[in-house]
């Protein structure tokens, strides 16, 4: 039975949070866990930008809107996958807002069965309103609706 | 942040990497720690199985990183504006992985180029898939 919600849900806010200045250290450190090895990255000083995936370090406060859909609230879901658009770097001293969305839910069935997806959209922009990153968080529930 | 491949350089099916390395249980436990998800399914093997799982496993999001990191030691940095991917299995430290890519279309326009990228296991099986696309000079 197709999973039922209302259409209304999807792109509105439900969650604005704002972090706290970035620091240098934090970026570098994010960097070499990666084994970035450009200096910009890496480097302190007025060239040091983040990791171009340091933007999956800003979540929420809450990660799903309280109107999702009743069936999906009580299910286990995993992580399936992100999409992340780069907009402006992110360097030291940046305070990041992330505005969440509910994007888009669907369903296909595969091999395994059934299968629901919810995409839930951050959008981050820096204090000066530029866009930093937009991710769209792709989160899977299996099985029955 | 100038990119280091130059676009005439660039064909369509070159290939990028494969870069092979040994992902160990400390460096995902540094990746954790710096990504603010220093949780016990990344952390600690008993901490991990208590939630069903196998031992720690990668986080998506480093798996994903270190493709970035891959895509950009070829493109250079600052080079990559759109990745996309999805985690297909889980990613279990202490053995060997391999990030491989490969390019499957130019923008002659737009100057961009379009790739497909995978984390793949030592027996070849791809734990997480992706395309990216990057901007070259």
């Amino acid at each position: 039975m197709p999973l039922e919600f209302d259409p209304a849900i999807l792109g509105k806010e439900f969650d604005r949070a704002k972090h706290d200045p970035v620091t240098a250290e934090e970026l570098i450190a994010f960097s070499r866990a990666l084994g970035a090895t450009s200096p910009c990255y890496i480097e302190p000083g007025p060239d040091l930008i983040g990791h171009p995936t340091h933007c999956v370090r800003f979540r929420g406060q809450k990660f799903f809107p309280d109107d999702l859909p009743a069936g999906l609230r009580i299910r286990m879901s995993f992580d399936a996958g992100k999409d992340i658009e780069l907009g402006v770097p992110l360097r030291p001293g940046d305070r990041i807002t992330v505005s969440s969305t509910l994007h888009q839910i669907y369903e296909k069935t595969g091999r395994s069965g059934s299968m629901v997806f919810v995409v839930i959209r951050f959008t981050l922009t820096n204090e000066r309103g530029e866009m930093v990153a937009t991710i769209d968080n792709r989160m899977m529930y299996r099985g029955e609706n | 942040m100038a990119s280091i491949r130059r676009w005439d350089e660039v064909s369509e099916g070159d290939e990028i990497g494969p870069i092979t390395r040994l992902l160990s249980k400390d460096e995902v436990r540094a990746y954790a720690r710096a990504c603010g998800v220093y949780f016990p399914r990344f952390t600690d093997d008993e901490g991990a199985r208590q939630e069903g799982l196998p031992g720690m496993i990668t986080p998506g999001n480093m798996s994903m990183g270190l493709l970035a990191t891959l895509i950009e030691s070829w493109a250079g940095a600052g080079a990559l504006t759109r990745l996309g991917t999805t985690f297909r299995g889980l990613v279990l430290p202490d053995r060997t992985i391999r990030l491989c890519g490969a390019v499957t279309q130019k923008d002659d326009d737009a100057r961009t180029v379009e790739l497909d990228v995978w984390l793949e296991s030592d027996e070849g099986e791809r734990l997480v898939i992706g395309t990216a696309s990057v901007k070259l000079a």
